[in-house]
């Protein structure tokens, strides 16, 4: 039972590295990355890394992958994954990128109810922060 | 052997406690051979009357003032090194004194403020036994070093596999634990 443990401990800390390293990294394409495998990963905590990863490299591609699309990043099924990212996205120092990325979906065309709904919550809780 | 070295020479042996000495001269001395402290007197401190150079009544020859001062000198030494001993015992007391008090803290420091001794060393022996068990890599930041080796790496065709497969891992094994 302890070696199972020690054996996904060991694993866990393998998938946090990797995306702590698609944080920093300075390619652009670290973000398709983290779009493509960690969102759509079925583990929650791994999509939690993955949208608060987003979050940090506070960039607008990165930013529209968690804040515009339907089951990822604020609109994350998961309460937990979906708190967590807006935590993170409170507590960025610069917000600017953020806001224009939330205005921008709240006020874009083609965008689900529920997404802009979310996005305008957000945006409201980030005035007030 | 002129006298100022003789007497020398005779309280360097009182004092000697170390000597274990086999030769014994003979002497008029009744005591000669008398055991002091494992140190036989070897001089013969008995002086003849007929000896005029030394006399209390009179006055003292040049000579033997120097036998007396260097006599005095050799106790003075004596008391001296008394005294250093003394020292050296008190300031290993103080070390150790210290060295018990600054464990003392440190238990405490790295435990909790618990005043009571007991639990105090309880929290203790439980933040050493945690520090032990914790993974020595943490320690040397081999982690922090991983992930700026991995922020080098190209990510579609380096990282991206390497997500993918650790992922896929980890899925399998959070499959086999539950």
């Amino acid at each position: 039972m302890n070696t199972t443990i020690n054996k996904t401990t060991k694993t866990y800390n393998r998938v946090s590295d990797i995306i702590d390293s698609l944080t920093i990294n300075p390619n652009p394409d670290a973000v398709a990355v983290l779009e493509e495998i960690g969102t759509n990963s079925s583990i929650d905590e791994v999509r939690e890394m993955t949208a608060r990863a987003l979050v940090k490299r506070n960039e607008p591609n990165s930013l529209s992958v968690i804040i515009s699309q339907r089951g990822k990043g604020i609109n994350d099924m998961s309460t937990v994954v979906a708190m967590s990212t807006i935590n993170c996205l409170l507590s960025l120092e610069d917000k600017e990128e953020a806001m224009k990325v939330l205005e921008n979906t709240i006020s874009g065309e083609g965008i689900e109810e529920d997404v802009r709904e979310n996005a305008r919550s957000v945006k409201a809780l980030m005035a007030l922060s | 052997m002129s006298t100022i070295e003789r007497v020398s020479q005779w309280s360097h042996r009182i004092f000697n406690t170390t000597a274990n000495e086999q030769n014994v001269r003979r002497s008029s001395n009744p005591f000669a051979q008398s055991n002091f402290q494992k140190n036989i007197l070897m001089e013969d401190v008995f002086e003849s009357s007929d000896k005029k150079n030394v006399s209390f009544t009179g006055g003292i020859t040049q000579g033997t003032k120097r036998i007396y001062s260097t006599f005095v000198g050799s106790i003075n030494d004596f008391g001296k090194k008394f005294y250093e001993g003394i020292e050296s015992i008190k300031e290993f007391g103080i070390r150790m004194k210290n060295g018990i008090v600054g464990a003392w803290n440190k238990v405490c420091e790295i435990g909790s403020t618990e005043i009571h001794p007991v639990e105090g060393l309880k929290n203790g022996y439980n933040a050493v036994k945690n520090v032990l068990a914790t993974d020595m890599g943490k320690l040397f930041n081999t982690r922090e070093k991983e992930v700026a080796r991995l922020a080098k790496l190209d990510p579609h065709t380096e990282v991206k596999p390497m997500l993918s497969n650790a992922i896929k891992a980890l899925e399998e094994e959070l499959t086999v634990a539950a």
